[in-house]
């Protein structure tokens, strides 16, 4: 049977154009993302929130469409509800990911939607998976995804060290996502946060007019410091015949 | 029985009047013919081990276990009809695979016990079904460490830390009460186990009977299999002298 | 040669078809559509929600008093753009499955009930029902104000707009919105909000209505505002009687005259 393009057929709805993240650090994961929301070039809603509950202790981060993404994160929403009641225990963060893998996996024709799932559990602590596109599945200590996090995987590279506490990462967070919303026009608004450890969830919140500031590219037009300021060039009107 | 002749025998689906339902006793007096099964919950593992009687000389030894392996990590030992045995170790199996595929880790044992418990119970209802004539004692070490389940005829199920079933399950118990399970090896307990089947055996001496030994613990990896065979003979060799002895 | 293997779920196939066909200049024809301004805002105690009342037909407008705000429950109502028809049975819809569920559950209804199922619905139909809406209600829980777009998702916040007119009605709301608004200024802003689509966007016009939602009561303000009546036309344009001149006149009798015959007796009916 033929394939259609469902890319093409959505063309006009609602897209999580959007910079998202998640780190895990000792004893729990940070997890952040932007609040932008866009048709086409309209800002749909500007205070979004990407960082969506699955379970006490497992969230995910959103990016991609908004009506998919929503629609696979109440579907999984479900699933761990379903789960932590016929077992009695709460799901392990990789039960998570696997259905949210599954369920990607199995809809990639229809479905657009790159989901990081990151959270603590009994069984082994903190923990970060990335699904992209496609629906694969990937355990990693860090993850950024959404159209942002192309500008900064060389700052995460560059950054990123095993071993950090709550605070640091925190830090890395909110800088990391500041520098890809500064860069990708689909990402920006305030920056929401959450840390997830054993003992609870924490959410931080950065305002638009707070955000961490970094090279605003003033400096080229300015004059260097401490040296004269050359002489304005002599110009002579063209003589005209 | 006080009820013959009286009809409400004649189906799962219909009680007596006193609220009994005849098929699934029967399914139980079936579980009480058989040969003994018990399973040992301790400290770092778990022991299954089977009377399995031997009905013909010319059966090959080995022939029609009644210990199974449902997952990686868990076993089962039953007492009572053998083919019942092998269809539940089939419904116990395709669970076990089921929440795999769906969750991508292993079940634990309170979940195959819950689904196998329904599964069960789905035979006590209708009149065109016969109730499973079996007791199943479920054995494995999951997230949650070593655990040990009994699902009866009727569909209920209970966590033990140590069960029998079968014809000598009440010498069985009673040996099974004596012992420090919560402090035991597995490797001790593999001892323990021979001994108990050979000791309950003595009652029906005439027939002969093949011991059949399984164990989980941390010399299996975590996983369900047979005891080795070294280990196995050590056992049956001391449970044949404790027998000895304790008839001085 | 086509596979007999039919996946689950619904069938779009027939969109490649309609894709090919409009490709070679014959277009689907053209559905009503609310080219819309529709609003929602919080206030105090409660959830005020407005709508203009134009429908369109391309470039023709359809209906110049039409309803968009549709009635889900006595506590929640929901304002519709995009596809008339979509709008109008989604929530009708929705409507009846919200008062069935209320009776089964014996409970008072609640937005994110109505919410949901309108979410999952839209989400099942892949936008093909174009049904842009503004979700609003107060219940046990609360004041709530959803927007809800063709695909399925939804967003929740405090003041909402949809529609070809949402820009401008956006732009109202963004200078003119605060936290705790009494009903009089939360209404007056839906208005304002609703007139900037009714003269600012072509796709939206005539007048506004207005729905004010709170605890205890619903309010349904039909054209709370009609900025566009008509005025008595200053002259009479009609052409005077005798304006045309004739050279010949012929009347005809209309009026056709039958003959009936009875046949067999023609008795009649006995209505004793």
């Amino acid at each position: 049977m033929e394939r259609i393009d469902y890319q093409q057929l959505k063309a006009g709805e609602v897209n999580l154009g959007t910079s998202i993240m998640a780190v895990q650090f000792s004893n729990g994961v940070v997890i952040g993302a932007d609040s932008r929301t866009t048709t086409g070039s309209y800002i749909a809603n500007r205070v979004t929130d990407k960082l969506t509950h699955v379970h006490d202790r497992v969230y995910c981060c959103r990016s991609g469409s908004a009506a998919d993404t929503q629609a696979v994160a109440d579907m999984v929403t479900y699933y761990m509800q379903l789960y932590s009641q016929s077992t009695g225990t709460p799901p392990p963060v990789h039960t998570a990911a696997s259905v949210f893998q599954k369920i990607c996996y199995e809809n990639k024709d229809q479905l657009s939607a790159g989901i990081i799932v990151a959270g603590w559990d009994k069984e082994v602590g903190p923990s970060v998976y990335n699904i992209p596109l496609g629906g694969g599945l990937f355990r990693q200590p860090w993850a950024i995804g959404g159209s942002g996090s192309t500008y900064v995987y060389g700052y995460c590279d560059a950054t990123y060290q095993e071993g950090w506490g709550r605070d640091e990462t925190v830090n890395f967070v909110k800088n990391t996502l500041a520098l890809a919303m500064s860069r990708d026009g689909s990402s920006g608004g305030v920056i929401r946060m959450c840390v997830i450890t054993e003992e609870g969830v924490e959410r931080l919140f950065v305002p638009g007019n707070e955000l961490p500031k970094f090279w605003q590219g003033t400096e080229v037009l300015a004059a260097p410091k401490g040296k004269a300021v050359p002489p304005e060039p002599q110009v002579v009107p063209m003589a005209v015949e | 029985m006080t009820s013959i002749g009286t009809g409400y025998d004649l189906s799962a689906s219909t009680y007596s009047p006193d609220g009994r339902i005849f098929q699934v006793e029967y399914a139980n007096k079936a579980v009480e013919n058989s040969g003994t099964a018990i399973g040992l919950k301790v400290k770092d593992g778990i022991v299954l081990a089977v009377e399995k009687l031997v009905h013909s000389k010319l059966l090959v030894p080995g022939a029609n276990r009644r210990i199974q392996t449902v997952d990686r990590h868990i076993g089962m030992a039953t007492a009572g009809l053998p083919a019942d045995g092998r269809t539940v170790a089939s419904r116990a199996r395709d669970e076990a695979a089921s929440f795999r595929d769906f969750y991508r880790s292993p079940p634990t044992l309170a979940t195959i016990a819950d689904r196998l418990g329904h599964f069960v119970q789905m035979y006590t209802l209708y009149s065109s079904v016969r109730p499973f004539g079996l007791s199943t004692i479920l054995g494995a070490v999951d997230k949650d460490g070593p655990a040990l389940y009994v699902i009866e005829p009727s569909g209920v199920f209970f966590g033990y830390h140590g069960a029998a079933v079968g014809k000598g399950r009440q010498l069985a118990k009673t040996e099974l009460e004596k012992l420090k399970l919560s402090e035991l090896t597995a490797r001790e307990a593999v001892i323990e186990a021979a001994r108990i089947i050979y000791l309950v055996h003595e009652d029906a001496k005439e027939k002969e009977f093949e011991l059949e030994m399984s164990w989980i613990g941390p010399e299996t990896n975590g996983q369900h299999v047979a005891v080795p065979k070294d280990l196995f003979d050590e056992a049956e060799t001391k449970a044949r002298e404790a027998l000895a002895s304790g008839f001085e | 040669m086509a596979s007999v293997f039919s996946p689950p779920g619904f069938d779009f196939s027939n969109q490649l078809r309609n894709n090919f066909i409009a490709e070679k200049g014959l277009p689907l024809p053209k559905a009503t559509s609310t080219g819309t301004t529709i609003v929602g805002c919080l206030f105090e105690d409660g959830i005020v929600l407005g709508a203009d009342t134009r429908a369109t037909e391309g470039p023709i407008v359809a209906d110049k008093n039409c309803e968009k705000i549709h009635y889900i429950t006595e506590n929640i109502r929901c304002c519709g753009a995009g596809t008339a028809a979509d709008t109008e049975f989604t929530t009708a819809l929705i409507s009846s499955n919200m008062e069935m569920h209320s009776l089964s559950t014996g409970r008072k209804p609640r937005v994110v009930t109505a919410m949901t199922m309108l979410k999952q619905m839209l989400f099942r139909y892949q936008g093909q029902v174009g049904a842009a809406l503004v979700l609003g209600g107060v219940d046990a829980t609360g004041p709530h104000l959803f927007t809800i777009h063709p695909h399925g998702s939804t967003d929740k916040l405090p003041y909402v707009t949809m529609g070809s007119g949402s820009l401008a009605a956006m732009a109202v709301f963004e200078s003119g919105w605060k936290a705790n608004m009494s009903r009089e200024a939360a209404l007056q802003l839906v208005k304002d909000a609703i007139s900037a689509g009714i003269f600012n966007d072509l796709g939206s016009g005539s007048n506004v209505d207005a729905c004010i939602i709170t605890a205890s009561h619903t309010e349904m303000l039909r054209n709370v505002e009609m900025p566009n009546v008509r005025v008595q036309k200053e002259r009479q344009y009609g052409f005077r009687r005798g304006t045309t001149a004739w050279k010949s006149e012929e009347i005809r009798n209309l009026i056709v005259s039958e003959e009936v015959t009875m046949l067999g007796g023609g008795d009649e009916m006995d209505t004793t």
